[in-house]
């Protein structure tokens, strides 16, 4: 009870905090928060298949890219479509392509998984690029936000702090709902199953099951993501479905930590701000997260949320977790 | 008739160095269990060795055929040793993650040192010429690079099949932990096979820096065929490399000629057809 008190106090403090934001911010690093935001929620929904499920993949701006494609495609060839109309459209495409892509790559494991991630985002990157049509290839597509309808009013999205509003309670619930996801019996059998996927056959879990709902899950989720990183850019090109998407989502996810729920939240606010500030120092900052990547695989693999959660037990008295998996006892305790 | 014959010659250019790729590739995996994201990326730094040695300091492709491998072997050899051991027993995902991360390094260093476009490497001499098969005028190098993936096919086949190393690597690729027990060094092998893949790849890019341009995207560019020749060939199975590499080849090849929109798409329908039928890959065993 005091863990979900605390984990209820600091979801209200955060939520309060970002909404002062917009009087705090100037317009450049509102715009900055929104991009965490948004690459926040990809990330977190990266981690559910790498830190939960201990599945990796090198094929995660599929979902991304494809939501993201979905929006600017639908906004344009759709006239009037309403925004709560382009986000579920958008979501429905990603559900069904992570039911489909997980139907058929869950089957294998481990690095073969890997690889097919990998080859089936290449191939979507080769059909959004061929299909110049539909996608704009190269050239990418230009869209304007519609506006926010809620029935009785109508909110004009074009202003940045508004947008801002929007973004940070629907992806902000978004986050809520993915970590409650992983509280639940569902989430609690996906870790399970990481550690051990026999005995959970034993104990009658339809293991395979279980992994095809957190892909979908997770996929739909990415979706999510990609749909705002449209409506954030008013924009949407290639290079939101290509392996450099999916790279940067696990920079991300690896840089904040997977094995905490909040590491991939944290990772996000640095590798954004990194990202902003060192590529005004020198145009090789791909070079330097490189290097703090693979730095990081060496020495920290826990990623920063393991540093933070270690320096805290060690103020504050706690036991360390030698085994450095996420079953720590309250984590799995249902 | 004739138009077939190109390309299939050209497909036979392109399996040649699809094997020298993969060959590293998948007798690492086989060993190791490392799918090595970087191995593509050591390639490509052949390739750029390469245009600095003959273009810029000596003008003699020889001397870089010779002189990369060895560098490439030593970097291998480091990498391994002070790099991939140390997060050995972090688990696959973690080596994975390591050999991804390099890569990426390597790719920026390259962009950062060789610059972001790409670079022309010129043959000179015996190999710019041309030959007559069958009344066609064709390139020399292209011939040239079929006969050195046959060549070093075939040393791979002797040491594997017909010498002490070789019974002792594939004693690694089967049980690594008994071979250990049996009193081999298995780390030193590791760090010997993790080098020898990296060299045969300083090897293929340097081979294929005159056939293809020299720029940063074609480590990504070669590494996904050569994923899928070890996929469809079966992981660790230097004989799946070698029929992978020619059926991928030709592909390739003829998607080309045949379906030019679908060319890209055809090696990964392969892909996904071998494992929905057999998983494993053709040579792989069932696990």
């Amino acid at each position: 009870m005091k863990q979900k008190s605390i984990s209820l106090i600091t979801i209200v403090v955060l939520f309060a905090v970002a909404a002062v934001m917009p009087a705090v911010l100037k317009q450049y690093h509102l715009n900055m928060l929104t991009e965490i935001i948004i690459f926040a929620l990809y990330a977190v929904s990266y981690n559910l298949l790498l830190g939960y499920a201990g599945l990796l993949s090198f094929g995660h701006a599929s979902f991304f890219g494809l939501a993201a494609f979905a929006t600017a495609v639908s906004i344009i060839n759709i006239p009037g479509l309403s925004i709560w109309n382009v986000i579920l459209i958008s979501v429905a495409v990603t559900t069904l392509a992570g039911f489909a892509l997980g139907g058929l790559l869950l089957r294998h494991k481990g690095a073969y998984f890997a690889l097919l991630t990998l080859a089936f985002n290449s191939i979507l990157f080769a059909i959004a690029t061929k299909w110049h049509s539909v996608t704009g290839g190269d050239d990418g597509l230009s869209i304007t936000r519609p506006d926010l309808s809620l029935g009785f009013t109508t909110i004009p999205l074009a202003s940045l702090t508004n947008f801002y509003y929007l973004t940070l309670v629907v992806l902000g619930l978004a986050i809520i709902f993915c970590w409650y996801f992983t509280k639940t019996a569902m989430g609690q059998t996906v870790l399970l199953m990481r550690e051990n996927e026999d005995r959970m056959k034993f104990l009658g879990y339809n293991t395979n099951i279980s992994r095809l709902i957190l892909f979908t899950f997770s996929g739909a989720v990415a979706g999510l993501a990609g749909i705002f990183y449209t409506f954030h850019f008013q924009f949407v090109s290639i290079s939101a479905i290509s392996g450099d998407m999916s790279t940067t989502v696990l920079l991300i996810a690896f840089v904040g930590g997977t094995k905490k729920f909040w590491g991939p939240i944290l990772g996000a606010f640095v590798y954004i701000i990194l990202q902003n500030y060192l590529s005004d120092v020198t145009d090789r900052w791909p070079l330097v997260m490189g290097m703090i990547f693979v730095l990081m695989v060496l020495f920290v693999p826990g990623g920063l949320s393991d540093v933070i959660t270690n320096l805290w037990h060690k103020f504050f008295g706690k036991k360390d977790d030698k085994d450095g998996k996420l079953t720590t006892a309250e984590e799995v305790r249902p | 008739m004739s138009e077939f014959l190109v390309f299939f010659l050209h497909g036979l250019a392109y399996a040649g160095l699809l094997f020298l790729v993969s060959a590293g590739l998948t007798l690492v995996f086989g060993m190791m269990n490392v799918l090595n994201f970087a191995h593509a990326a050591m390639y490509m730094l052949g390739a750029y060795f390469s245009y600095t040695i003959v273009m810029q300091l000596t003008g003699q492709f020889w001397m870089s055929l010779m002189i990369c491998p060895v560098i490439l072997f030593v970097i291998g050899a480091v990498v391994e040793r002070f790099l991939l051991r140390r997060v050995h027993r972090y688990g696959h995902v973690q080596e994975l993650l390591l050999t991804f991360g390099l890569a990426y390094i390597i790719t920026e260093l390259v962009k950062w040192y060789w610059g972001n476009y790409p670079l022309a490497i010129n043959v000179t001499g015996f190999l710019n010429g041309t030959v007559s098969i069958f009344g066609i005028i064709y390139p020399m190098y292209r011939i040239f690079i079929f006969v050195c993936a046959i060549l070093v096919g075939g040393v791979m086949a002797l040491v594997l099949y017909k010498t002490r190393l070789g019974i002792i690597l594939r004693a690694a690729v089967n049980d690594s932990e008994m071979t250990n027990t049996l009193g081999v060094n298995v780390p030193l092998v590791f760090m010997g096979v993790f080098a020898f893949g990296a060299a045969l790849s300083g090897f293929a890019g340097v081979i294929a820096g005159p056939l293809l341009s020299t720029f940063p995207g074609m480590a990504q560019e070669i590494l996904l065929d050569a994923f899928v020749v070890i996929v469809v060939g079966g992981f660790g199975s230097l004989g799946g490399a070698i029929l992978a590499s020619l059926i991928i080849g030709e592909l390739q090849s003829f998607g080309v000629l045949l379906f030019p929109k679908l060319s890209m798409a055809l090696v990964y329908l392969l892909m996904a057809a071998v494992l929905i039928i057999k998983p494993s890959g053709l040579f792989g065993e069932e696990s």
